[in-house]
């Protein structure tokens, strides 16, 4: 699979983020206005999709990592915020300032060495409180110390990688590591928020940033879809399989009950990217009973009403898929809405 | 074992000599499985086709061409259900530069076995070799397929008849990428260069047949666009550049470079087609893929102009058909855009793009079965597209 992919589990898989986010974060002065959303957004996993140093609660609390993957042995080590990642084969070490750590929990390292960036060829795993190896790397078999650092990225890999964990880290598809922001911050989805932000200052209240809102199913998948990959993103990269699982806008599509012009059925129909994930399944039925009951409204012709349960529909329908190979310290839930079958293969 | 030709020539004899010796032992495999036990008595009853078919094989083995294609073509008028004997006329008319004996031949030995991929991999060529380039990219097609380019020097050989194939049937981004497949894989014989540097500069013709006149610039266009290919983006700015300083009201060269950005340096090749635009301003092409690339990069409103441009120079381009209905979709007009993605659809019935973008449309327009139904032919249109380099 294309690059940093590994980073965008860590982006989307943790089991749940940290409550000491960093409340300090600024983010502008939309919290004026929003105050809501602004109190919760940087505690979400999307929000602290990239941690600095001497912000990393994780590796805080596990100052010393090792993973020893013969002939290398993996360090990673943190002092006083600072963190070092290292590789040695016994006769030589390279060791790596870690600035860039993506993900809210589980964490893989953007690491830049001599004029490159690398996707570090370990990760941390909460699952397992340790080091494991990343995502995808399985097939990776490194012959020299320096390839032992992890894949090497091309440009466009370190633009996505940035440009999905943290914010002003991108413009024209270059980097722009000087004005860059950890995270998903509100600039990040709400275009011209800044802009907006200046002008109400001003008393101008005719500068908004387009309405997420407004859009339609179809195309919040496609905006969520731009780091949570699109069904054409998908397609086009020919990703098949159980890491797919990982690419919810890409599953939903496949889903016979999705329809893009039912609002009923989106992203944001279900999840509201201003709070943490709900893991309470029964938090989404109503959700699903918004079509599937016969108490419903405005149910679209066909809808079946399950004639097994009544709650906690996403645990059948939606079944949770662990990550093949080293994955596996990963569980997603599967956003192919369907009816499943036993022992029946992973479809698409 | 078979000698199809005394010396190596055009590359290919090193590929039939195995091909042949894999074909003896496949075909003679296959006629004691599935020859009717009505045809065994037949040949080996019948004293005169027995006799012949000896003296073919006898001559064959000699070396005695000219004698064993006669004998074996007695004995195929003789016993039209003889396939071994089709195979064996095939091959050595092949050798004799024969083609279009060795098509007749490959066709009567494929009618009796239909699935032979190490045939229809001959014929493939013989057909090349005759300028049946439709003929001979469904054969060759087909051979791979069937297995036939399971071995990484074979495929070599069968993709770089595949580009051929494409360069002189006109769809020259197809033989593109049958040629960035070849470099990638280390094939940058002088052959598979030119070869990409006519595709590149869309010139339908065949390596062996560049003008003395073009040659510098078709040898140093395939050359550029092979470095690109091989992953040296500055050695390959470089030697385009030089391209352009020699070449520099030449059609095609600025596409051609964009092209081969597309997908790695989207603004750079952005550039590049409005370069192209501005040395051959009426090109229907050029202003679907600048359209295209100003799209993939979200850039819709922009891309609207060149895409209407494209339509109107040529609407029975497929690919400005697309490029207009996917820009009319993302800028709001999603049912004017149906009408040019239907257009497109006919036109290109196995584009994926086009069935992403119906899928799209039709999602958007909530017809969520049309939408489900689309993506699901995208599904398997890219499980086909997947396939192609898996064994180079």
């Amino acid at each position: 699979m294309r690059t940093c992919n590994a980073l965008l589990v860590l982006l989307l898989g943790c089991s749940s983020v940290l409550a000491q986010a960093n409340a300090a974060r600024p983010a502008g002065s939309c919290g004026d206005c929003h105050q809501r959303v602004v109190s919760t957004q940087p505690m979400t996993q999307m929000g602290r999709a990239m941690q600095l140093p001497g912000d990393n609660p994780s590796l805080a609390a596990h100052p010393k990592l090792t993973l020893h993957r013969d002939p290398y042995i993996y360090t990673v080590e943190t002092q006083d915020g600072q963190t070092a990642y290292s590789v040695s084969d016994g006769k030589r070490t390279l060791s790596i300032p870690i600035r860039w750590s993506m993900g809210a929990e589980a964490q893989t390292w953007l690491l830049e060495y001599n004029g490159r960036f690398y996707e570090s060829m370990v990760s941390y795993y909460p699952k397992i409180q340790a080091l494991d190896l990343t995502i995808g790397d399985d097939r990776l078999l490194p012959t020299t110390l320096e390839e032992a650092i992890g894949r090497p990225l091309v440009s466009e890999g370190v633009t996505t990688c940035f440009g999905c964990h943290s914010t002003h880290a991108v413009a024209d598809d270059q980097l722009t590591l000087q004005t860059l922001t950890a995270g998903v911050t509100c600039e990040h989805c709400h275009t011209g928020a800044s802009a907006h932000a200046q002008a109400i200052l001003a008393g101008d209240t005719s500068v908004t940033p387009p309405s997420l809102g407004e859009m339609s199913s179809e195309s919040i998948s496609d905006f969520c879809g731009r780091c949570h990959r699109t069904f054409e993103l998908v397609v086009r990269a020919g990703w098949r399989g159980p890491s797919n699982v990982r690419f919810q806008p890409y599953r939903l599509a496949l889903s016979k009950c999705f329809d893009g012009a039912d609002p009923r059925i989106s992203c944001i129909a279900c999840h509201d990217p201003h709070q943490k994930v709900v893991r309470d399944t029964v938090f989404y039925d109503s959700k699903c009973l918004a079509c599937h009951s016969r108490a419903a409204s405005h149910a679209p012709p066909h809808a079946k009403v399950c004639p097994v349960a009544a709650s906690s529909c996403t645990s059948c329908h939606m079944p949770k898929t662990s990550l093949p190979g080293g994955g596996g310290h990963f569980v997603f839930t599967d956003h192919d809405i369907r009816v499943t079958r036993p022992n029946e293969p992973y479809p698409f | 074992m078979i000698r199809v030709r005394d010396t190596p020539r055009r590359g290919s004899s090193t590929f039939i000599n195995r091909f042949s010796q894999y074909a003896c032992v496949l075909v003679a495999g296959c006629i004691l499985l599935t020859a009717p036990r009505s045809l065994v008595a037949q040949t080996t009853s019948d004293g005169t086709f027995a006799d012949l078919s000896a003296s073919a094989d006898s001559a064959r083995e000699a070396g005695d061409v000219a004698r064993a294609v006669q004998l074996y073509e007695k004995a195929v008028q003789l016993n039209p259900q003889w396939a071994l004997g089709w195979w064996y006329l095939g091959t050595l008319q092949y050798g004799n530069d024969a083609y279009g004996a060795a098509t007749d031949a490959l066709t009567h030995y494929l009618a009796l076995t239909p699935k032979a991929a190490p045939a229809l991999a001959l014929r493939g060529q013989c057909e090349l070799e005759l300028g049946q380039y439709a003929e001979s990219l469904r054969d060759l097609e087909q051979s791979i397929a069937l297995g036939a380019a399971n071995e990484a020097r074979n495929a070599g050989i069968l993709y770089f008849g595949i580009a051929r194939d494409l360069t002189k049937l006109g769809r020259f981004e197809e033989s593109i990428a049958q040629y960035t497949v070849l470099i990638r894989h280390g094939v940058r014989s002088n052959e598979v260069v030119n070869g990409l540097g006519l595709a590149g500069l869309h010139m339908a013709t065949l390596p062996r047949d560049i003008q003395a006149g073009q040659q510098e610039l078709v040898a140093a266009t395939g050359q550029a666009a092979a470095t690109v290919l091989s992953g040296d983006f500055s050695g390959g700015r470089q030697q385009f550049e030089q391209v352009f300083q020699r070449f520099p009201a030449m059609a095609w060269l600025h596409y051609f470079y964009g092209y081969l950005l597309f997908e790695t340096h989207p603004r750079e090749a952005i550039a590049q087609f409005q370069e192209e635009l501005r040395i051959a301003p009426a090109n229907a092409i050029v202003h679907a893929m600048l359209a295209w690339g100003l799209g993939m990069q979200g850039d819709y409103a922009a891309a609207l102009p060149d895409a209407q441009k494209s339509v109107e120079e040529n609407p029975t381009l497929g690919l400005a058909q697309l490029v207009l209905g996917r820009d009319q979709l993302e800028t709001g007009d999603v049912k004017g855009s149906l009408a040019h993605l239907e257009t497109a659809l006919g036109i290109e019935p196995q584009n994926l793009e086009v069935h992403l973008a119906l899928a799209k449309a039709w999602s958007e327009l909530g017809r969520k079965n049309d939408a489900r139904r689309e993506r699901l032919q995208c599904l398997a249109l890219a499980e086909k597209r997947a396939a192609p380099d898996a064994n180079m």
